[in-house]
């Protein structure tokens, strides 16, 4: 069963290449010597694995795109594939989830036994993180493999403030970075996504597969990678960006409420690789303009807010609206209580879902403004240790969010 | 004389009483009609009490915007309100079918006249609440996306919006009830010029800070300045 539609200029192309035991998706673009050492490694890879690799034709060299043959004399196989949409700016979350669609499309008409999505540039690539990557795959008979990048302390902040540590509380694993998105997949756990997408709606993949892995008990490690390249920050679109993660994620909790709610206390996961090291900028930053979002929030939101959100909360927002800039300070039991709450909203769908996601984001920007006052001077433990302690108050706080799950009008504090 | 008179007085009572027997049937039509329809009105309203008791339609009318509403009804339930308004169509209803059992001309036009102006009043209700619905929902998607471009206008644009959409739905919903329509038209012409001139003027103006800002962010990025924005989301 095709997942997406295979384009017709690369179906005569995945023709002769007939079968392959993995399928390697290559989303960024990399320029020809990176992508030769992307090959080479994965020639490396020992049991003379049948590999092949999909390659963005819009990263592709004109000749290759152009090519009716694909190399197969050749290995690995390299397919020139229409992988991101041409205005893949605006949407990241969404062209990101076709691209992985077209992969996921690949490796069932190849049969393949696994895939690997490459989606990021890494701040200093080594060719032996795609082979780490693909080994517990093919080798160990992992279902899941996640990347546990070395990050620099204001990057990843969606990840670091709700994403990791929700799913951490949530279904009890450590996970460092659950939506990827660089990733890899078994085949058992690629057919169980395609499962749930013919019975239910659409699922987002980034969203859907730790989730799935977790609740299954299927094998998931981490392998540890450099730091990512982030895109900068486009501040008019971050209200689109928070509406378009979190929706996929709130939608996975409702799917697999009855499956969390019985997780309790978190253990970790196995990892593959050494922790990459990296140092952290030191200075201070100016969030005036975080906080000044939050309190515009805080001032026009109210009625919305209050739809969501119990009244102790919204004391506790109104005295944090009161402090000065110097002593801004978001504690972490009331961020917590807000991403359940607003989960539990986008559940009950309280109001429309996509502007209950967008009004939470002067109350995201109000995290990071407090995150980031707390980090200015901080070193590489030190934000371990912040980002341990949120995970920490997101675990405890977990018999809030299943007593309110359960009975949404009875507590209500 | 005195026997012409008593004559004229026999025959005009006579008259008066034949009419008023002509008249008996027509008034106790009406009354049974009347009193039929109240207990029909009644029978119905209790069913749809149930019924929108059991969809919750008092929390969800909050949820979808309308919280208001409950300020107006009775008891501030909504579901009281739709079904006694229920029952106050059925009663009148009865009273226009028990008019029409007279035998009167003017009493059948009345009628007549009375029900073929209720699809206009039904149209108008619903164009008033389908306009009112999608005013709060337009009204609020400017809010939250106003807020989230820091414009300290937010709210200002967000009821301005919401008021411009209302204005065009009681529009709407006048001409369907064929209320003075020139007038209406010439009022409704002014009033949302007028609020669409101020939502300009106030975007236009309020906007001073944001437009130099960004042709300040255009004029730095030209030149190669590095923008200092140390946050990554995603």
């Amino acid at each position: 069963m095709e997942v997406e539609p295979i384009p017709q200029q690369v179906r005569d192309k995945i023709e002769q290449i007939e079968t392959a035991d993995l399928v390697v998706g290559v989303l960024p673009e990399l320029d020809p010597k990176s992508f030769a050492m992307v090959c080479d490694t994965l020639r490396a890879l020992s049991g003379a694995a049948r590999i092949a690799v999909l390659r963005d034709d819009h990263a592709a060299t004109p000749a290759a795109a152009n090519s009716d043959a694909v190399e197969t004399s050749a290995f690995p196989h390299v397919v020139p594939w229409p992988l991101l949409t041409p205005d893949a700016s605006g949407t990241p979350i969404l062209s990101i989830s076709s691209a992985y669609q077209s992969v996921f499309a690949a490796c069932e008409r190849l049969g393949a036994r696994a895939c690997c999505v490459i989606a990021s540039k890494l701040d200093t690539p080594s060719p032996e993180w795609i082979r780490q990557f693909a080994r517990p795959l093919l080798e160990e008979d992992v279902d899941l493999v996640l990347p546990y990048y070395a990050r620099h302390k204001f990057e990843g902040l969606l990840n670091s403030s709700i994403i990791a540590p929700l799913t951490r509380s949530l279904y009890g694993k450590r996970i460092h970075n659950p939506m990827g998105p660089d990733l890899g997949i078994s085949r058992r756990l690629f057919q169980k996504m395609l499962a749930a997408e013919r019975s239910a709606n659409r699922v987002h993949p980034l969203a859907y597969l730790t989730p799935a892995a977790l609740c299954d008990n299927l094998v998931v490690c981490e392998v540890f990678l450099g730091a990512r390249i982030y895109p900068p920050t486009d501040w008019t679109n971050i209200s689109s960006i928070v509406a378009q993660v979190l929706s996929p994620i709130f939608l996975d909790m409702e799917r697999n409420a009855a499956c969390w709610q019985r997780m309790r206390a978190s253990t970790s996961v196995a990892a593959v690789g050494d922790p990459v090291l990296v140092s952290q900028d030191a200075g201070t930053v100016d969030i005036s303009r975080l906080v000044e979002s939050f309190h515009l929030g805080n001032r026009d939101l109210q009625e919305i807010w209050g739809l969501v959100l119990p009244p102790s909360t919204l004391v506790e927002l109104r005295k944090l609206s009161r402090l000065p800039l110097e002593q801004f300070h978001m504690p972490d039991d009331l961020w917590v209580r807000i991403v359940y709450d607003f989960a539990l909203g986008h559940r009950l769908r309280t109001i429309n879902r996509d502007h209950l996601l967008r009004s939470m984001t002067p109350l995201y920007l109000a995290w990071v403004a407090s995150y980031a006052r707390d980090l200015e001077s901080s070193s590489t433990a030190g934000l371990e240790q912040r980002l341990e302690r949120l995970s920490a108050v997101y675990e405890s706080g977990k018999p809030y969010l299943v007593s309110r799950w359960r009975w949404p009008d009875r507590f209500n504090p | 004389m005195w026997q012409q008179i008593k004559e004229a007085l026999a025959q005009s009572t006579a008259r008066f009483l034949t009419r008023f027997a002509d008249l008996l049937p027509g008034i106790a039509a009406l009354i049974v009609a009347v009193l039929l329809s109240i207990i029909v009105g009644l029978i119905l309203a209790a069913i749809v009490r149930r019924l929108l008791a059991s969809v919750k339609f008092d929390q969800r009318l909050s949820r979808w915007g309308f919280p208001g509403l409950a300020e107006w009804s009775p008891s501030s339930s909504p579901t009281l309100l739709v079904s006694r308004a229920l029952a106050s169509l059925v009663i009148v209803a009865g009273f226009l079918i028990g008019l029409a059992a007279f035998d009167a001309e003017w009493t059948s036009l009345l009628a007549r006249s009375i029900f073929a102006y209720i699809p206009n009043i039904l149209g108008a209700a619903l164009v008033l609440l389908f306009g009112n619905v999608i005013a709060r929902f337009i009204a609020r998607t400017v809010l939250i996306g106003a807020v989230n471009l820091n414009l300290h206008y937010a709210r200002f644009l967000s009821v301005g919006v919401k008021w411009l959409v209302i204005v065009l739905t009681v529009a709407m919903a006048l001409e369907h009830l064929k209320i003075a329509p020139g007038i209406v038209e010439l009022a409704f012409g002014i009033l949302f010029g007028g609020i669409v001139l101020a939502l300009a003027l106030a975007v236009g103006l309020g906007s001073k800070d944001l437009v130099s800002k960004s042709l300040e962010r255009d004029a730095q990025k030209a030149s190669g300045e590095k923008m200092e924005e140390p946050f990554r989301h995603i």
